[in-house]
């Protein structure tokens, strides 16, 4: 790679980790600032994802079609635009997109609101059944401060929404600034050589590790828990044909009536993250490292879904299984980790005065190397806990318990990581939506390794079912014990 | 006379002041650190000494090769497991099982204790008979409770018991080592001050009786707040003394600068595995609260270092994708790069530097500097290429002290030493934009100059965590941490009487916005106590005026003077100086 492109590569990286930092930092909701639900990204002039800040995977190769949403609208250099539409450029309406231009691009922010308005308080209801129940819809919109008054008015803590919002702003104000500035030291056009470069060389190292997969078609089998108690099966079909690889959905279950649908988008960030775990973890995140990779759905599926299907516990729950799904495919062919938690454990508590969402980490499925980590989220999400100190400086809330769920992990020649138990009692009358997963079906082990603990949810001692959306009395616990990962190889003899 | 004495990985520095001349001496350092100081002493004719200041990487090691104490952790019950769980977030994205470092304090020596308190107050009274641990075969105890960073009440019962269960062993509670909010990373500071102190005390007792064996006065110990502290203070909170010589470095920096006229700066001190960076200003080393060692957050004053995986011995090498890319893999002192001639194979970043005609044959020490082998070992990596990568890097550190801090580099001077610093220093003025250069003729025993002149130094943190306006009366000097209601993140500004406009200001200057109608925040008041270090009087050096490119020999370094640049010292000063001549300077040749 010529070695000045190399440097401008660099410095493009650094410009999203700045946004990155700008947009943490300045915060006000606990989820960005102290979770870091949030990414940040620069973009080519068409369109394609040249450096990203990684604290989400989910966001990973789900940008590029905001990007594409706002290319549409033609818009022009100081145009500020907003949107969360699934589909059109979103993933859930909770991950609000802003997107403007840039001397030789866009620059890209995208943050998990803890309310855009739905039916019931915080981002993630556990019983929507349409778009519109889920919250405030924003087509790719051009923003402005009568646009951002009328919009927050919309959603609850309207202040707090407000102070997130221009928090995201400020990471595209520095984005612009950057790039002048690189774009002054470095000429216009090397800047733009540079871009070309990085989105070429993350493809050749992708096709590198493609390359080194077995070729051939493996397929693999998984389920959702739907609200109602019945099964959403997921089928994932892998060709692999020299340098890149296919992914098929046929035989996934059609949209349905709840929530765990989800865009294409979506889909497309949980299949990146598998490839990438596999074939080169440490590839710069650029769009080009999902050239060579191809996803296809059938459309009205699941993991394809078509307006106005809800898909809030899409961009959390169907993603982590399609990862699972994925992995076992890749199973067929070659060793993978065994299944981690599969879930987020989405908890919102929220009344007129607060809301507060928070994820809960798990088990991490064990390696052909390793014993998988306990108490992490496992695939499609890296959020932080919120300390408890903060979360009691901050909220009505009080944590009662905290800690490892020892034994959840499953068996094997490498042990499943443990799960955690989290116990948080509210202090003031609130509702609770509950999203929860595998806690029917365990995380599997792979290679003869043993499955992990399923993950159950309770109220004051009383089993919940895994989706749940109901009120609280103040003084109410509601306690998540969340599922151990699976084991990798039989247990050796003798333990 | 003044002493300075700074243990490191390879060498033990020490720099003797006094009467207007400067002696300086470097022995390799031994497996005993005490002695290396007794050595390095020795070696520099350390005589008649007043002050003795010592900086020190015991606290470093003992972390890093985990050979501190038997330490168990007490939390409240149902937290047990707070230093497992971290903050929930995976050591990396992509590789799933990869580990974060095992914390200090396994499981099984975890205990809980009933009792809690809020942000309110005591929600449930304290119950010291649920407390059944630690064993009586620990060496340390760490306790970390909930909100005790306000009300430390719980924790100082829960301190005291202990102290009575178990004679002898170290108990250090949260409130005593971080009384700041956010109850993992406390809890993680805790236990490495714990951790360390036994293996830290010993070895600052051991120093202290070896020096007062052989005349010297007992030594001040350097902390990372880049001030010094008495040896029992020191001993006292371990984990304050963490990056103690690269602190030093920094403060050497800072008056070597300020001697030149020079108050605001960066320094850049590049080893032979690493380098540092650190912003100064107004005389005074930028300080944070913050930092992760070992894998570990810990917070508690330190100066505030960028540290780049990038140093002279770093490996140069290709990736798969084709890019090159140095370190941090390192040759380290043994074998060393591949021109040491002491069987190193792989190229590194000195290996370049020499086949570029920027080190001379031989160097200090007298070794011979092979460049046939440094050729092979590059094999066909063009050199220059290899320079610009690494100082990409450290570039990337620069601007992060700077430009992503709202400083303006053209107006800054960058302070160059470390063995390797003043190769690079001018590229990296140039790329950055700074000025001019600065280059100690001490370069390669900066740190313990340092830490002969470094001021004493009691930092103090006083935790609010409530609205400014009811902060009630606040000390007149010191620093606030303040934020928005509602952010999680503080910026931290100088105290002063119209404190919420000097926030609104500092928000603005980062953030690009100000929002004068919501409510502050006041988190933290950071004062300290100071005794100024004394006076630092350097020999002037013979006056040069060299045009580059042009190489400079200097005590424990080489100054790489690039063409356009010129190198002076005017012979009242002992540090070059150097400047970027315009383009018309340059190509008059003057």
């Amino acid at each position: 790679m010529e070695l000045e492109l190399q440097l401008i590569g660099a410095s493009l990286r650094s410009i999203a980790d700045e946004m990155g930092a700008v947009l943490v930092r300045s915060a006000f909701s606990a989820n960005i600032k102290e979770r870091r639900d949030c990414s940040t990204a620069v973009f080519d002039r068409r369109g394609r994802m040249i450096a990203q800040a990684e604290h989400i995977p989910v966001h990973l190769g789900a940008m590029p079609d905001a990007v594409a949403a706002v290319r549409a609208h033609d818009p022009a250099p100081d145009d500020v635009f907003i949107l969360n539409d699934p589909f059109a450029g979103g993933t859930h309406l909770p991950d609000i997109t802003v997107v403007t231009r840039t001397r030789v691009g866009f620059a890209v922010t995208r943050a998990h609101h803890a309310d855009v308005g739905a039916v019931e308080p915080g981002s993630l209801p556990a019983e929507s059944r349409t778009l519109e129940e889920e919250g405030v819809v924003i087509p790719p919109t051009r923003l402005d401060d009568a646009v951002l008054g009328a919009l927050v008015a919309r959603m609850r803590n309207p202040d707090e929404r407000r102070g997130d919002l221009r928090a995201q702003l400020a990471a595209h104000r520095l984005a612009a600034a950057r790039f002048d500035e690189l774009c002054g030291r470095r000429g216009k056009a090397r800047v733009e050589a540079a871009m070309d470069e990085l989105h070429a060389y993350s493809e050749r190292r992708v096709r590198g590790g493609i390359a080194r997969l077995p070729d051939g078609c493996f397929e693999a089998r998984d389920a959702l828990e739907a609200a109602e108690g019945s099964e959403l099966p997921l089928r994932a079909a892998v060709t692999v044909s020299g340098e890149e690889l296919t992914i098929d959905f046929a035989g996934t279950a059609p949209q349905h009536d709840g929530n765990l649908n989800c865009p294409l988008a979506v889909t497309r960030s949980a299949c990146y993250f598998v490839v990438r775990c596999l074939t080169d973890p440490d590839v710069p995140a650029s769009g080009g490292a999902f050239a060579p990779v191809h996803v296809r759905a059938p459309e009205g599926c699941l993991v394809n879904a078509l307006p106005p299907a809800a898909v809030a516990a899409g961009n959390v729950e169907t993603s982590s299984r399609i990862v699972d799904v994925v992995f076992a495919a890749f199973g067929r062919a070659v060793e993978v980790p065994a299944q981690g938690q599969g879930t987020m454990n989405n908890l919102t508590l929220g009344n007129d005065r607060f809301t507060y969402y928070e994820t809960v980490g798990g088990g991490q499925g064990a390696c052909p190397d390793a014993d998988g980590p306990s108490g992490v989220h496992v695939a499609m999400s890296n959020t932080l806990s919120t300390p408890a100190e903060a979360l009691e400086l901050g909220y009505p809330l009080r944590v009662e318990r905290h800690e490892l769920r020892p034994g959840s992990g499953g068996l094997g020649r490498h042990r499943g990581g443990d799960g955690v138990v989290r116990e948080l009692r509210v202090l003031d009358a609130c509702r609770l939506s509950l999203v929860g997963e595998r806690r029917k079906r365990s995380p599997q082990g792979v290679r003869g390794g043993e499955p992990g603990a399923p993950g159950r949810n309770l109220l004051n001692g009383g089993e919940l079912p895994a989706k749940v959306t109901r009120d609280l009395s103040a003084g109410d616990v509601v306690r998540v014990e969340t599922p151990g990962g699976g084991g990798f190889g039989p247990v050796p003899n003798g333990h | 006379m003044i002493l300075g004495v700074d243990v490191g990985g390879t060498f033990t520095d020490a720099v003797l002041l006094g009467d207007g001349g400067l002696r300086t001496a470097k022995v390799p350092t031994a497996a005993r650190q005490e002695q290396s100081v007794l050595a390095a002493a020795r070696a520099v004719g350390a005589e008649a000494i007043e002050r003795f200041t010592h900086g020190t990487t015991a606290a470093t090691n003992a972390l890093l090769e985990r050979k501190g104490a038997r330490t168990a952790f007490v939390a409240n019950a149902g937290f047990e497991h707070l230093l497992h769980l971290r903050r929930q977030d995976r050591a990396h994205l992509y590789r799933l099982c990869e580990a974060h470092p095992e914390p200090l304090v396994p499981l099984e020596r975890c205990h809980g204790v009933r009792g809690r308190i809020g942000p309110e107050g005591v929600i449930t009274p304290l119950d010291l008979s649920s407390l059944t641990g630690p064993a009586d075969d620990v060496e340390a105890v760490a306790i970390c409770l909930l909100f005790a960073f306000r009300d430390p009440l719980h924790e100082r019962a829960v301190a005291d018991e202990l102290r009575r269960r178990l004679p002898g062993v170290r108990v250090v509670a949260s409130h005593e080592v971080s009384p700041e909010f956010r109850e993992y990373e406390r809890a993680s500071t805790t236990v490495i001050d714990a951790y360390l102190g036994p293996a830290l005390s010993g070895y600052l007792e051991a120093l202290g009786r070896a020096c007062g064996e052989v005349g010297l006065p007992e030594p001040l110990v350097m902390r990372s707040s880049g001030g010094v502290a008495t040896l029992a203070e020191v001993a006292a909170h371990p984990a304050l003394a963490l990056v103690s010589g690269p602190a030093a470095g920094v403060v050497g920096a800072a008056r070597v600068a300020r001697l030149a006229g020079v108050e605001d700066a960066i320094s850049l001190d590049m080893g032979g595995t690493s380098t540092d960076v650190c912003l100064i200003s107004g005389g005074e080393a930028g300080r944070a609260t913050e930092r992760e060692v070992a894998g570990f957050p810990l917070r508690l004053p330190t100066v505030d270092l960028q540290t780049v995986g990038a140093g002279g011995g770093s490996i140069v090498w290709r990736d798969p994708g084709g890019a090159l890319r140095v370190g941090p893999e390192s040759a380290g002192a043994d074998p060393g790069p591949a021109c040491y001639g002491r069987g190193g194979v792989r190229p590194t970043v000195t290996d370049a530097n020499l086949l570029l005609g920027r080190l001379p044959d031989r160097i200090a020490g007298g070794l011979a500097l092979d460049s046939v082998a440094a050729e092979r070992a590059l094999a066909g990596i063009d050199p220059a290429e290899a320079i610009e990568v690494v100082n990409a890097e450290m570039l990337r550190a620069l601007r992060l002290v700077s430009v992503e801090r709202g400083v303006d580099p053209r107006e800054l001077a960058l302070v160059a030493f470390g063995g390797a610093g003043p190769l690079h220093a001018c590229a990296l003025a140039e790329e950055l934009g700074v000025g001019s250069v600065l280059v100690p003729a001490a370069a390669g025993v900066l740190s313990a100059v340092g830490l002969a002149v470094g001021d004493e130094r009691r930092d103090r943190v006083e935790s609010y965590v409530r609205p400014l306006e009811e902060a009630g009366e606040l000390p007149v000097q010191g620093e606030a941490d303040l934020r928005y209601r509602g952010q999680a993140f503080e910026l931290t500004v100088p105290l002063e009487d119209d404190l919420a406009g000097a926030f609104h200001r500092a928000h603005e200057a980062r953030y690009g916005y100000a929002d004068p109608e919501r409510p502050i925040e006041l988190v933290a008041v950071r004062t300290a106590e100071i005794h100024s270090g004394p006076p630092l009087t350097l020999p002037p050096a013979e006056p040069l005026e060299t045009l580059g490119p042009a190489r400079i020999e200097l005590e424990g370094a080489t100054c790489w003077v690039r063409p356009g640049w010129v190198g002076v010292r005017d012979g009242t000063s002992s540090t070059l100086r150097l400047k970027r001549l315009s383009r018309e300077s340059a190509e008059s040749g003057t």
